[in-house]
Formats: C-alpha cells, sequence, structure tokens
C-alpha cells in the first residue's frame, strides 16, 4: 500500500469506518492514482450510499492530496450517481431550478458542502443579507431540495449574511 | 375526539412584508413549533419548493382575495410586521378566526388617531393637536399654543422614531414641521396626511409588550429606556427589562397601556406600548405616547427568552393559535441597545465588532446595514445600524455592558 493509500485508509478508520461496519458493510482502499481515491464496499453497498458524501468529505479533508473518492462495489464497478454523492444532486437542482428563479433578485445560491446529509448553502448578490434571505431558504430552497432528495437531513444556510453588500430587500426598523 | 386532526400540525398563515427585520425568528419560532405554515409575502419569489402567495399590504382586497381563493383552511394569520397588519386582520375575519377588528388595526396604526381615541377614553396621554397637511403656520401656532413648549411635532403613520422632532418655540416647530413633510413625502405617504403636535413629557421611558386575549393583557417583558432621549430626535437606543421601576408605577404603567389597547379595539395578539412616566404631578403618572399591535420591533425580541426557552415569537404563534402562553420571562435580566445611525453618508467599516463582542456580558452583536449602503440619521432614516445584546445578573450590569460594547464599535462613515 502507498503512503497515501495508507493515509486514506487511517481516516476511514477513525471516523468512517464505525459507521459503515455499524450499517452492515466494510470499506476498503483498492487504490490511490492521480489524486483519486478508490473504495470498494462489501457487505450492504446500500447502507453505505447515504455515507457517500460524508466520506468524501472527510477523506478530502484528511488526505488533501486527494481530490476525489470514487466508491466501488466487487462486480457492480462504480456505485450509482444518486449516490454517488447527494452534493452533487443538489447541485444540479440549485443550478437547474432554485438560481434561475432568484436571478430575478440579482441573486445566487451556491452549494458549500454535505455533511451527515446536511446539505450547506451559500447565499450570494442580492440574497445575501437580504430580509426575505431565510424566506427564500426555508420556503423555497429547503423544501424542493427535501422533495427531491429524500436522504436529505435538513439545509444549513452558511452565509456570512452580515458581509452582504447587495441585499434586494434591507429591513426597516418597525 | 377527532383523533387524526390532533395528529395534524395547526396550520399558519405569516404575513411577511418584505423589509422586516421579524423574518427570520418568526419563521424559526414556527419551524420549533412544527406548524405547518404559508407564508405571503409582497417580496419573496415563486420558488417551487413552497409557493409563497403573493400579498401587498397597500392592496388589501385583491391580497385577500388572493388567499382565500387558495381554499385553505387555516388555524391562524399572524403579521410578523407593521404593514401586514391590517391584511392579516382582513383575512382573519373573512376565515372567522380570532383577531382584532379591523378597524381597530387601522386606528392603532395612526398616531393621530390613538389620540382621539385615548382622548375619548380618558386614557392618561400629553396634551396633544392634530395639524392638518395643508394647515397654515397660523394654525401651527395655534397647535403650538394648546401643547405648550416644548412640543413633539410627529408624523401620524411613520415609526421607529422617523418624522419626530422636539420643538422648544414656534420658529423651531415651522421648521420641524416643514421638514417633516419632506420625509413623508419621501417615505410616499399620502400628501393630505396631517401631523401631530403633543406635549413634550419629561421623565423615564418604558416599553410594555404583551398579548392580549379577549381584550386582556398578559404582558410579556417591560423595557426600560435608561438612554431615552430629550430630542431634538428621539433615538430608542437602550432596552433593559425587568424594569427598575416601582412595582406600583410598573402596574399603573401595565394597567395604562391595557386601557389604551381597549381604547382603540384591540383585542387579539400581541402589542407593543410606549409610554413615559410623568414626573411633574405629586404622583408619577405613565402616559401613553405609541402603542402598536404587533409586538417590539427590529432584532429586540431576541433580547428575550421564556420558559422552556421559547421566543418572543412562539409566544405570538401560540397566542394565534389559541394556546396558554407563559407570563413568566426568564429571571436573568437582559437588555439591547440599537444602534443609531450616528450621521449621514457611506458606510465603510463598522469595526472594533470582536472587542464589543468580547465584553463580558454581551450575548451577540449584529449590524444590519450592509457596508457601502447610504446611511440616514433620524428624524430622516428608518434603519438602525445594529444591535447588540445582552445578559446579566443585574440590570445595571446588562446597561454596563451595553455602553462599554457600544464603545469599542467604531463607525466609518464617509
Amino acid at each position: 500500500m502507498t503512503d497515501l493509500a495508507a493515509k486514506v485508509a487511517v481516516a476511514l478508520e477513525r471516523s468512517v469506518i464505525p459507521s459503515v461496519i455499524a450499517r452492515g458493510a466494510a470499506l476498503r482502499v483498492v487504490a490511490v492514482e492521480a489524486g483519486v481515491a478508490t473504495l470498494e464496499v462489501t457487505g450492504s453497498p446500500g447502507a453505505v450510499l447515504p455515507l457517500a458524501s460524508r466520506i468524501q468529505a472527510r477523506v478530502r479533508a484528511a488526505v488533501p492530496e486527494i481530490t476525489a473518492v470514487r466508491i466501488t462495489a466487487p462486480g457492480q464497478g462504480p456505485l450509482p450517481e444518486g449516490a454517488e454523492s447527494m452534493a452533487e444532486q443538489a447541485r444540479r437542482i440549485l443550478d437547474a431550478e432554485i438560481n434561475p428563479a432568484i436571478a430575478a433578485h440579482h441573486g445566487h445560491v451556491t452549494l458549500d458542502g454535505v455533511d451527515r446529509g446536511l446539505v450547506q448553502i451559500r447565499l450570494e448578490g442580492g440574497c445575501q443579507g437580504c430580509s426575505l434571505a431565510e424566506v427564500t431558504v426555508r420556503q423555497g430552497i429547503e423544501p424542493l431540495l427535501r422533495a427531491r432528495l429524500p436522504g436529505m437531513a435538513g439545509v444549513i444556510d452558511v452565509t456570512d449574511h452580515e458581509a452582504g453588500t447587495q441585499p434586494f430587500f434591507s429591513a426597516e426598523k418597525r | 375526539m377527532n383523533c387524526i386532526a390532533d395528529q395534524n400540525p395547526p396550520r399558519v398563515l405569516l404575513l411577511v412584508p418584505a423589509r422586516t427585520y421579524r423574518a427570520a425568528d418568526f419563521l424559526a419560532a414556527a419551524g420549533r413549533m412544527g406548524l405547518d405554515f404559508l407564508v405571503g409575502s409582497d417580496g419573496a419569489l415563486p420558488l417551487g419548493g413552497r409557493p409563497v402567495v403573493h400579498v401587498s399590504g397597500g392592496d388589501l382586497p385583491a391580497s385577500a382575495d388572493r388567499i382565500m381563493a387558495l381554499g385553505t383552511r387555516f388555524d391562524a394569520v399572524v403579521a410578523a410586521d407593521s404593514p401586514m397588519l391590517v391584511l392579516a386582520a382582513v383575512v382573519a375575519e373573512q376565515m372567522g378566526l380570532p383577531h382584532n377588528p379591523v378597524q381597530a388595526v387601522i386606528a392603532a396604526a395612526s398616531k393621530a388617531e390613538q389620540r382621539r381615541r385615548w382622548a375619548a377614553a380618558a386614557v392618561p396621554q400629553p396634551e396633544f393637536r392634530v395639524v392638518p397637511a395643508a394647515a397654515s403656520n397660523d394654525a401651527l401656532r395655534k397647535a403650538t399654543a394648546g401643547a405648550g413648549f416644548p412640543c413633539v411635532v410627529k408624523a401620524v403613520s411613520l415609526s421607529a422614531s422617523q418624522g419626530i422632532l422636539r420643538a422648544d418655540d414656534l420658529a423651531t416647530a415651522v421648521t420641524s414641521a416643514r421638514r417633516i413633510r419632506r420625509i413623508l413625502a419621501a417615505a410616499g405617504r399620502p400628501a393630505h396626511e396631517p401631523l401631530l403636535v403633543e406635549e413634550y413629557v419629561p421623565g423615564p421611558e418604558l416599553s410594555i409588550d404583551g398579548l392580549l386575549t379577549n381584550g386582556d393583557l398578559a404582558v410579556t417583558a417591560i423595557f426600560d429606556k435608561p438612554c431615552a432621549s430629550d430630542g431634538p430626535t428621539f433615538e430608542e437606543t437602550v432596552l433593559i427589562t425587568p424594569s427598575r421601576l416601582p412595582m406600583q408605577v410598573q402596574a399603573a404603567a401595565m394597567a395604562t397601556a391595557e386601557g389604551a389597547a381597549r381604547a382603540l379595539g384591540l383585542i387579539h395578539g400581541p402589542i407593543h406600548a410606549e409610554l413615559r412616566i410623568d414626573q411633574r404631578r405629586r404622583q408619577p403618572q405613565p402616559v401613553m405616547l405609541e402603542l402598536a399591535a404587533r409586538s417590539v420591533g427590529g432584532l429586540c425580541s431576541r433580547a428575550l427568552r421564556f420558559a422552556g426557552g421559547m421566543s418572543l415569537e412562539e409566544l405570538v404563534l401560540a397566542n394565534a393559535l389559541g394556546r396558554p402562553t407563559p407570563r413568566a420571562r426568564q429571571a436573568r435580566p437582559s437588555g439591547v441597545l440599537m444602534l443609531p445611525v450616528p450621521r449621514r453618508g457611506m458606510l465603510r467599516a463598522v469595526d472594533g465588532r470582536s472587542d464589543a463582542a468580547a465584553v463580558p456580558g454581551i450575548t451577540g452583536l449584529t449590524i444590519t446595514i450592509p457596508i457601502g449602503q447610504r446611511l440616514h440619521p433620524l428624524p430622516d432614516g428608518d434603519r438602525y445600524l445594529g444591535f447588540i445584546f445582552a445578559e446579566g445578573g443585574t440590570p445595571e450590569e446588562v446597561q454596563k455592558a451595553l455602553t462599554t460594547a457600544r464603545g469599542q464599535l467604531r463607525v466609518i462613515i464617509q
């Protein structure tokens, strides 16, 4: 095992493997090439699907040389895209369904990450610091993502709203 | 007993104006309470997840029709802030839900109508005169003679101390009235709107927040305003609770606020009353300054926490749903400092935030005007620079923490 593969294995062992085992599966590092770590899941691959984004985040955080994580199952190749990452799905939904709508208020939303099923989003432009940002998140973005991503635990708005310079609506004291 | 109905969360229509500080706190409260809620707003985009109903407080019939056309049964209708109060009353009336009479809410939105109704009901208040929009300087002279000097010249429709000036003589009253009419025009108010000229009452100022149920007032907080201004503008700065005023004065103030709400015809939901204690009399007497049919404005409610960690917004929603609400606030004194806009110009920076936040007792600091925006101080502006929150062992500790934290901030304006 290469040094990088060993580092990935250590990262998994510390933060991920116990959860995988608890879900009836096992996970091992099979290759690290060109910054891509390939992991093989055995036992119950479906149990690992909800952890995919967390596994990717943990490995990339612990081993900066890793730029992507690929999870495979014996005889099945890479796990399906839907499982591959909630992040990718969330990003697609934001870009295809949310951003065109909020562009009318000069706003934009980006995916900051996904952690344990919690989708972290960042509001920009007219949405950053807007007095109705919470309405946009809680009545618009979160229900839409929840409908499309059944495994999603929730949406976290990580925006620094105080740093917004062009909010579409500014609050007035009443 | 209908078990199926009991398992469904109550459904609330939350009417949220676009330019409010209150949206996030009401949404968070509804979320914590597990309510099924729908938002009506004049600003939110109709996103696919949970379409927001487009409504406007300025277009009551069409907005009410749009809501009624949903055919949805709601258990309560709640306005998050002033611009939606009348619409909430109209819709609640049409749905047969507990609500304030529409005319009472309309009356409460006008400082002149408040004064007239309180006069008719003998609610203690300053001497006042209503000056028609087109009144001459001579009419203004007569009004000031009736109210006496020093007096306060007020717009009847604005809030947050916008359009309010003290005048110590006739010349100042005339220029103040002229300036306030310009502010009203800039705010898009009708040209026929009158002004209010009222006696200036010296003395301690306080505000009372409470919830009305069938006309009975349950007080949720009494805030002292230890830094209340003597004029010429009337920035709200520090609010501290519990009050340090003598108990009998607090009791008299609560009774006055309840009577003022009743005189306006308000019977249901939150009120926010502002009073001064007139100490020119043998017995200090609370006099009504203003009353709004909503909870405390801005982010000030974040200074309050109730039994079980409930927020003021949770109490407002519970009250609207007919649920019992705890009266006792958590024992720890708390307060908020609203940072006034110090002068006109472009906001470049607010430095010293870390130092301010590190002052013992400070629990929060939020700057609410974006860097790069133009600032307009009172009486022209209607926004505060931000809010500082504190808790302490005593009200004095809270006040000291707030003023010390404010002293750490350096507001850079160009």
